[in-house]
């Protein structure tokens, strides 16, 4: 920064501020959408579009705080054991809107007492976010599914689209600089994602993420691993 | 198994009128039909002051006044709330946990803005059920029945209900530390972390270092769990109650700063900070951390003329006297009224005209605070009561002095670091040794005391061994070693005799005086056990 910032720790604490602000408004906006979409039953196409679209925003600002306090060393996670179906439920639940408004079928498929070791309010906003993005791309259907898979537990998202495009598969998640950042589909989620994960270790193991084409449903498959 | 809202009292605490709304939307879909709204703190604690909620969705940001996190704080703190509520705290940032720094009050869920129907469905549910499944529990907690908690909490972990097997040795855990029995606590944080690192269980272990005196060791675990989960806020507090356990007073001050940069709404450590910085002689620290525990203060439960007074005192240090005054203005503008506001005035005017020649209206301020000290007898700090004292060896006054000193010694003479603190005010004033004949005297008839006591009870007198420590508790009523003697002699009366209502009356009124003049908790556990332990249907008594 140059000119009237005297140092470089200020710019970063007012565009911190200044999204948290932006965030404020942007929840009355979409409570006020909502209630419009209460009134006019049916014909709410284009509101749909609006609530899909601020939930975007949300999710992005969300992340950039997020990624912001991780820069600023004011980040860490406050991991505690959950059920591993509490935490696809949340992600579920942000977005159940969504999948209501594109008629797409949104499936969980968890065991009951499978246990998750996480932050969960981080890891829960970071697979809504994909979850959104899944839900954006689909055909019909999206599966939500976690399991345990040796030392890791295996949470993924599937959908039917037409898969993850191979600039995409091609980039190394785990690197800023790797991403696309100018052609649209920024995959700004999943770098994010992919940040908090590797924040989450265990037993000297480190949580990752991967993406593929692999889909059971035949579209993208993402894959949270969480030590 | 649709989650139903009927005539369950619910409070909403929010600012923005469409938020509100929409919250009560969604609650009208799940048949609320006791909705009360709040648009600001004090409305909301007003509310809850008439009834006790089941829930209370309250949002953090509300505009000029308290913050939702301080209407927890003060609702926890006025017992406006209790077991059974559900208090739900929103805010449009996420990790809410982390970031504000309350020493106690955790909200029970969180909620990040915006958020929907759904969301607030899953959290009432699994509060809901999670209440269900560990009420017995909380309810025995909350009427203080240790050995209740603990039974109920092994008859739920003998079940082995894996999902919520964490969760119970947790409880576990602390109610075993509680109980003073840390060799169980001990196991079961070892047994979790052989599975995961944990932070809570790696904060148990260092509870129970400090506790069993290993000081050393608990800094040490302390120190590495905050080097990897900065944002623990209570790594941070038990670290300085380790640090103060040594008198560190430096590290003391450093670990407190560094959980003030992180979390710096907490005034409980904004407090604390400028405590111990102003006895480091950090001055200008110690100014700025009381201006913003008084800032804070404003909307908070937590406030205190305290505060006023300590920065007074610092800028008397200072021989910014005119300062000093104006603060005290300020003060009882704002304790109108208030005889501990008072006291603390008219104890540093007296300091303040002494310093500049005004013998008189030095000594008038004494009068005052002699006064007052006198008609709030114990309910005066001990800290402030040593003040006056010291006033009064300034202004020649020995023989008040005394009287005073006379009080303090016999109330806390098995506390040495409060008779520490009274060595030091004697020889900031040259009157190095003044009280030590006296102290000597008083602890001799302490142990005299004890042991003739101790011994009645060993020959099965327990009716002269009460006596005896009756009389004891009439001259020193605050002494914590008298009333936890009464209290063993009582229960091991109560268990070897036939029921006795009196006794057990006397009993429960002792265990919460002893609380009330913060006995450690692990010290009071074994006795609340025993206790508790009397209570056990006929069945075990056969």
């Amino acid at each position: 920064m140059s000119g009237r910032f005297d140092n470089d720790t200020l710019f970063p604490t007012i565009l911190a501020f200044t999204v948290h602000d932006i965030k404020n408004s942007l929840g009355t906006l979409l409570e006020l959408i909502r209630q419009f979409s209460a009134k006019l039953q049916g014909e709410t196409g284009d509101l749909g579009l609006l609530e899909f679209e601020a939930a975007r925003i949300n999710h992005s600002l969300m992340q950039l705080l997020v990624l912001y306090k991780v820069g600023a060393n004011k980040f860490s996670l406050a991991v505690d054991e959950y059920p591993a179906l509490d935490l696809l439920q949340e992600a579920v639940h942000q977005q159940a809107r969504l999948s209501t408004l594109n008629n797409v079928a949104l499936q969980v498929d968890c065991a009951d007492d499978l246990p998750a070791y996480c932050d969960f309010a981080t890891i829960a906003n970071a697979l809504a976010a994909v979850l959104n993005n899944a839900l954006r791309y689909t055909r019909h259907a999206v599966l939500v599914s976690a399991e345990q898979d040796g030392g890791y537990l295996r949470i993924a998202i599937e959908d039917d689209g037409a898969g993850y495009p191979p600039h995409f598969l091609a980039a190394d998640l785990n690197n800023a600089a790797d991403l696309d950042w100018v052609n649209g589909n920024t995959g700004l989620g999943l770098y994010f994602v992919s940040v908090i994960a590797g924040l989450h270790k265990n037993a000297g193991r480190c949580g990752y993420v991967t993406i593929d084409n692999a889909s059971r449903l035949g579209g993208a498959r993402f894959r949270l691993f969480l030590p | 198994m649709k989650l139903s809202l009927a005539s369950k009292p619910i409070l909403i605490v929010e600012d923005n009128p469409v938020i509100r709304k929409s919250i009560r939307d969604m609650l009208y879909s799940l048949n609320a039909d006791t909705i009360t709204e709040a648009d600001n703190g004090v409305a909301a604690i007003n509310a809850m002051a008439k009834t006790t909620f089941e829930i209370v969705l309250c949002d953090y940001n509300l505009g000029p006044g308290k913050n939702g996190q301080q209407v927890l704080e003060e609702a926890r703190h006025r017992k406006l709330i209790d077991y059974r509520s559900i208090f739900i705290l929103i805010s449009s940032e996420q990790s809410t946990s982390a970031v504000l720094g309350a020493m106690d009050s955790k909200p029970d869920e969180y909620l990040t803005k915006p958020f929907n129907a759904q969301q607030l469905i899953s959290r009432l549910s699994r509060h809901f059920a999670r209440r269900d499944y560990l009420g017995g529990i909380e309810k025995a907690m909350a009427k203080g029945d240790l050995a209740q908690a603990i039974r109920q909490c092994d008859a739920l972990l003998e079940r082995g209900d894996v999902k919520m097997r964490l969760h119970l040795l947790k409880m576990r855990a602390e109610l075993a530390i509680a109980a003073g029995d840390f060799e169980s606590a001990r196991r079961i944080y070892l047994e979790v972390l052989q599975h995961r690192d944990l932070p809570w269980a790696r904060l148990g272990l260092g509870i129970i270092d400090l506790q069993n005196n290993n000081i050393e060791q608990a800094i040490a675990g302390f120190q590495s769990l905050v080097a990897e989960n900065p944002m623990l806020m209570e790594g941070y507090d038990w670290l300085t109650r380790a640090y103060e356990a040594l008198d560190r007073h430096q590290e003391v001050e450093q670990v407190l700063q560094q959980a003030l940069e992180l979390s710096p709404q907490s005034i409980l450590r904004q407090k604390k900070f400028a405590e111990t910085a102003d006895k480091n002689g950090n001055l200008e620290a110690a100014e700025k951390a009381y201006k913003a525990a008084l800032k804070l203060g404003k909307h908070s439960v937590h406030r205190s003329c305290s505060d006023y007074a300590g920065l007074a005192k610092l800028y008397a240090k200072t021989n910014a006297g005119e300062e000093a005054l104006k603060t005290l203005n300020e003060m009882r503008q704002e304790y109108a009224n208030q005889p501990e506001a008072e006291l603390r005035a008219a104890t540093l005017e007296a300091d303040l005209f002494r310093a500049q020649g005004d013998d008189e209206a030095a000594q008038q301020a004494l009068d005052k605070a002699l006064d007052l000290c006198g008609r709030l007898g114990s309910k005066a700090p001990r800290e402030l009561q040593l003040e006056v004292a010291r006033s009064c060896f300034l202004n020649q006054q020995h023989d008040k002095a005394e009287a005073i000193l006379h009080g303090l010694i016999q109330n806390h003479i098995d506390d040495e670091q409060f008779l520490n603190n009274l060595r030091a005010m004697q020889s900031g004033v040259g009157m190095h040794n003044y009280s030590e004949i006296q102290i000597q005297k008083t602890r001799q008839a302490l142990i005299a005391t004890n042991n003739k006591g101790v011994a009645l009870y060993k020959q099965g007198k327990f009716k002269e061994a009460l006596d005896l420590f009756e009389q004891a508790i009439a001259t020193m009523p605050e002494n914590k070693t008298i009333i936890l003697n009464m209290l063993k002699i009582i229960i091991h009366d109560l268990k070897a005799n036939p029921a006795d209502a009196d006794k057990e009356r006397r009993a429960r009124l002792l265990l919460k005086k002893a609380r009330q003049l913060g006995v450690e908790q692990h010290k009071l556990g074994v006795l609340q056990m025993e206790f508790g332990k009397l209570h056990r249907p006929a069945a075990a008594k056969a």
